[in-house]
């Protein structure tokens, strides 16, 4: 199956206000399942809607294995229906006066698929969606899952090279969605289709995805594995829009009034090029005095203000001078709210980012001068 | 306020009439017991006999009419007076009369209307999918512009197209055509292609609202999905788009023949010259002639076809929510780029409004204005027929805005729909509160469906209904005919409709709590409804009274009947005009009813943030 390339994708709306996309380069490995993730109106739909054909590109091209498929400067341009690329909406749109089996069929008709292979394919994709009994009825007569089910069966019939997912499980509530993720999953491996899914959900993205592209203002912040994403974000807005709770972020700028900052001068050392630091909650430690520090990790005293179980682990929310941090911990951390305690983490856990906001290289973990 | 996108015409939702089943579900005894101590059940009660009596006697003993023999024709129909006698029906339907009476005036209507609906669909669907799916220039304003033939009273134009093509086949003034020494054919003057025309550009506004509204809200999705499916234009066009924009182009095609049932200021301008008689005006011409029987035939008849259009429609309706369409979140509107045909498309839209306003409303201005047709030197110009003195005609003397009986009429009109109006209002808001609240269903059941029933038979049947009930004294009341106290009633009775529609849903929007709230805190009845329903309701209020008032401005079927020279109102006045030749007079008086229908539809769109749509079928 092909290797999708967007190259220096444009789109604007021409209404005056910003692109929607801007110089977007990104390749869609085969097989792979993309996650483009981003707040709204990061230009997600529009990223998927110019691959599908549905959006005219204002610059750049977009491949399709060897094939062009858009070039604004070459004037090409292949209609969706000849892109072979399957779209499921975040609204599902499924056609309202047909059935769920003609809802289902319509791509097979479409190609003349004759009729017994027709009803054979039908038969099997409803069958994998578990949605075989609702046949004859019409998509209102369904509830939300049932109804994303369609819509993912309408277009895994036709067998596409390309699926591509706009948002599908937002509209389900918590449980359904747990289940449809690992039907998603399930189908990636079964059917081996390239899959981009686009999401605003972290969570979603990290627990799905093969790949993770991250787009914030029309632009592409970083593309990599989840665990890169969220170990190694590439920058101040990748750190705090992937995690929850969300990373601790202190502005150096402001170690005149700042707690913290004061704490993390003597960590950074001689860095000055510094302009914040990213602490993630689950790196943060709490101690009851300063001896059970280890040598040259960042340090500070605190208070307690509250502990919330989150069910298995617990966040602890913590006051330092002025300053508030989050901590996460998947034990009982022994602590209650109005406990002082010494808050610590190593520095190598410490993620810098530069005044415009860049990653810059860590610390190097002193961990030769460990005290006892 | 109800929702902008409730359908536009009162329509039974389904859900309260559940509710309603539900609460009966037996425990009936006590309900009742509970419910006589209510005062929303005596006001139910009290509501139930007043509308049996405005609306359900008069049609039953319209109807009745229809197979009593009438005073003075015992002879004819061989019986005594009030004997149940089959003449009038065999008369109507199979005598040697009944192809003027009724087969020919019916074929004239279906024929009218059907001619209607092709037109109306084909300028008002173009106009629609421009308006809302294409980027042609000026959309804003001509989606407003584009509604307005809607405002003004049909005949508007059927007196604009007289004072063009009228020939010297009747009396009066020459047509602007024929004075310059084009004789206009009489088919293009008068009667079936004329009245069509005016029907098609006056109805089309409501494929433009209906038809618009459902391509507004189709999501663009539904077609990029078949698209990517691999479904090219005309796939996407056939099996997606059409389908789901058929019932809501259905709606329009039965409101538009629903309506020209009932229509008859446009027919009796332009048919009448050649005797070309459609369903309403050979009714009129029966009633005039005192044929109360025959006139009774007409009238069940119009009311029986519109009946069944209405059933039809309901029966769409629900074919349509089957697979209405689920509250899509991420749904899209986009819009076509029309490339090289945006200013033609933009030049269309622009002479259809010049046609279906422009045109007429100059035209009309223009003759009142002139002394002599199609001369537009200096010298023909004059403002004698608006503020002049001593005209030299036989009667009216003097300039139309000098005229008492311009000024009696106008009085008429802002008194009688005005009190009307306010009336129905608060009857819809009771109604509403009723219907809502009370515990017994079948009362519920009954006020929602009587009150509704009006909707069913066109204006002019309805004016024949109370005629029949209220021209001569009954029991305790008088003969009402002459007063304007009759026009009063009946024009409550037709506004019920929307009135109570417009009640129920707010009501029902309402809820209980904000009552119950004052209820703990010790508040009686009387109280609960002046300092916390009324004031909440306010909007929809001002809405179920200000649409009505505005179409009540407008109407005339109700009144050409029931109107008397004393209680003249604006239109009948300017029709009576119409007969006696007073062309630029009642050209004036037409101006003056579109000058306020048009403002008055404005002013009531600002003042309660409401969309026209909603008054649609006014
Ligand atoms: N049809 C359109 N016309 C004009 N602007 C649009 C259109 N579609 C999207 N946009 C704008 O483009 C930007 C990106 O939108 P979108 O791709 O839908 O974001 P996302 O899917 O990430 O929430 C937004 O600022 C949005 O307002
Ligand atoms: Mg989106």
């Amino acid at each position: 199956m092909p290797t999708i390339s967007l190259r220096n994708v444009e789109k604007s709306y021409g209404n005056g206000a910003l692109n929607a996309v801007s110089d977007l380069d990104l390749e869609i490995g085969d097989g792979e399942f993309m996650c483009l993730l981003g707040p709204s109106g990061c230009g997600k739909t529009t990223t998927l809607r110019m691959i599908a054909g549905l959006e005219h590109l204002s610059g750049g091209e977009i491949q399709v294995g060897s094939d062009k498929v858009d070039d604004v400067d070459a004037g090409i341009f292949v209609p969706p229906e000849r892109r072979g690329m399957g779209l499921v909406f975040q609204s599902y749109a499924l056609w309202p006066h047909l059935t769920i089996e003609r809802n289902t069929d319509f791509g097979l008709r479409l190609r003349k698929v004759p009729k017994p292979e027709r009803e054979a394919r039908v038969t099997e994709v409803m069958q994998a969606l578990g949605i075989e009994q609702y046949r004859d009825r019409y998509p209102s007569q369904l509830s939300g899952g049932q109804q994303q089910r369609v819509a993912l069966a309408r277009m895994l019939a036709v067998n596409p090279q390309v699926l591509l997912l706009d948002e599908p499980l937002s509209n389900l509530d918590a449980r359904l969605r747990l289940e449809m993720r690992a039907e998603l999953k399930r189908l990636h491996e079964a059917f081996k289709t390239t899959i981009v899914f686009v999401t605003h959900d972290q969570w979603e993205a990290m627990t799905l995805a093969t790949t993770i592209a991250v787009m914030r203002d029309g632009r592409l912040q970083q593309v990599g594995t989840p665990n890169d994403i969220y170990d190694r974000p590439a920058n101040r807005f990748v750190a705090e829009f992937v995690g929850n709770p969300p990373i601790n972020l202190v502005e150096m700028s402001a170690a005149e009034t700042s707690t913290l900052a004061r704490a993390l001068r003597p960590v950074l050392g001689e860095r000055t090029d510094v302009g914040s630091v990213g602490i993630r909650p689950e790196a943060l430690h709490l101690a009851t005095t300063d001896a059970e520090v280890p040598t040259g990790a960042f340090h500070v005293r605190a208070r307690i203000s509250g502990v919330l179980p989150t069910g298995g682990s617990w966040i602890v929310e913590i006051a330092a001078g002025n300053d508030k941090l989050f901590a996460a911990a998947h034990e009982p951390p022994g602590f209650t709210a109005g406990d002082d305690v010494v808050v610590w983490a190593k520095p190598a856990a410490l993620h810098l980012f530069n005044a415009a906001g860049d990653r810059l290289a860590g610390l190097a973990s002193p961990d030769h001068a460990r005290k006892n | 306020m109800s929702t902008p996108d409730a359908p536009a015409k009162p329509a039974l939702a389904a859900t309260p009439r559940q509710n309603e089943q539900m609460r009966s579900k037996g425990r009936s005894r006590s309900v009742w017991r509970l419910a006589l101590r209510d005062p929303t059940t005596i006001i139910g009660i009290l509501a139930a006999i007043l509308f049996a009596y405005l609306i359900v006697v008069p049609v039953i003993s319209m109807l009745s009419d229809a197979i009593l023999v009438q005073f003075g024709e015992e002879r004819r129909a061989h019986a005594a007076v009030g004997m149940p006698t089959l003449y009038y029906l065999t008369r109507t339907f199979s005598s040697a009369v009944s192809s003027d009476l009724f087969w020919q005036p019916l074929v004239h209507t279906l024929e009218v209307a059907a001619g209607a609906i092709i037109l109306a669909v084909a300028i008002g669907g173009t106009m629609a999918w421009l308006l809302s799916r294409t980027n042609m220039l000026a959309r804003r304003w001509l989606a407003t512009a584009l509604i307005v033939p809607y405002m003004l009273p049909a005949w508007t134009f059927a007196l604009a197209w007289t004072t063009l093509f009228k020939n010297r086949t009747i009396g009066g003034q020459l047509g602007w055509l024929e004075a310059i020494g084009l004789s206009p054919p009489d088919w293009l003057a008068y009667g079936q292609v004329p009245i069509t025309i005016i029907m098609a550009l006056h109805y089309a506004p409501f494929v433009i609202l209906l038809f618009g509204n459902a391509l507004r809200r189709f999501d663009s999705q539904l077609e990029d999905s078949a698209r990517v499916l691999g479904a090219g234009t005309t796939t996407v066009t056939t099996q997606i788009i059409l389908p789901l924009m058929l019932p809501s182009l259905l709606s329009a095609i039965i409101l538009i023949f629903a309506k020209s049932l009932g229509e008859f200021g446009v027919p009796y301008v332009l048919g009448l010259p050649v005797d070309f008689d459609v369903l309403s005006t050979s009714l009129y011409r029966n009633i005039s002639s005192r044929h109360t029987g025959v006139a009774a035939v007409l009238a069940g008849s119009i009311m029986l076809i519109g009946i069944l259009s209405m059933l039809v429609d309901a029966r769409l309706v629900r074919e349509a929510r089957r697979f209405v369409t689920i509250g899509s979140k991420g749904s899209m509107n986009r819009l076509s780029a029309l490339g090289p045909l945006r200013l033609p498309a933009t030049g269309l839209a622009f002479l259809i409004f010049l046609l279906s306003v422009g045109l007429p409303l100059a035209t009309l201005f223009l003759s009142t204005i002139m002394r002599q047709p199609a001369n537009f030197s200096p010298d023909n110009f004059t403002l004698d027929f608006w503020i002049g003195h001593d005209l030299g005609t036989v009667a009216l003397r003097t300039g139309i805005l000098l005229s008492p009986d311009l000024w009696n009429a106008a009085w008429n009109s802002l008194w009688i729909v005005g009190t009307a109006s306010v009336t129905s209002g608060i009857l819809g808001l009771l109604v509403g509160y009723v219907v809502a609240r009370t515990l017994l269903w079948p009362l519920a059941m009954f006020l929602r469906h009587v009150t509704f029933l009006p909707y069913l038979v066109p204006g002019i049947a309805f004016a024949a209904a109370y005629l029949s009930l209220f021209a001569v004294p009954r029991g305790p009341i008088p003969s009402l005919y002459g007063t304007a106290f009759i026009l009063l009633l009946a024009l409550v009775a037709e506004q019920m409709p929307y009135a109570s529609r417009a009640g129920i849903s707010a009501m029902m929007q309402l809820g209980k709590d904000p009552e119950e709230a004052a209820q703990i805190a010790g508040a009686g009845w009387l109280r609960r409804m002046l300092s916390i329903v009324i004031p909440i309701q306010k909007g929809s209020l001002s809405t179920g009274i200000l649409m009505p008032f505005i179409s009540g401005i407008k109407g005339l079927s109700l009144f050409v009947i029931l109107a008397v020279p004393s209680t003249d109102v604006l239109t009948t006045y300017s029709l009576r005009l119409v007969d006696y030749h007073y062309t630029q007079a009642a050209n004036a008086v037409v101006l003056i009813i579109a000058g306020l229908a048009y403002f008055g539809t404005l002013l009531a769109q600002k003042l309660t943030k409401t969309n026209l749509a909603e008054g649609l079928g006014g």
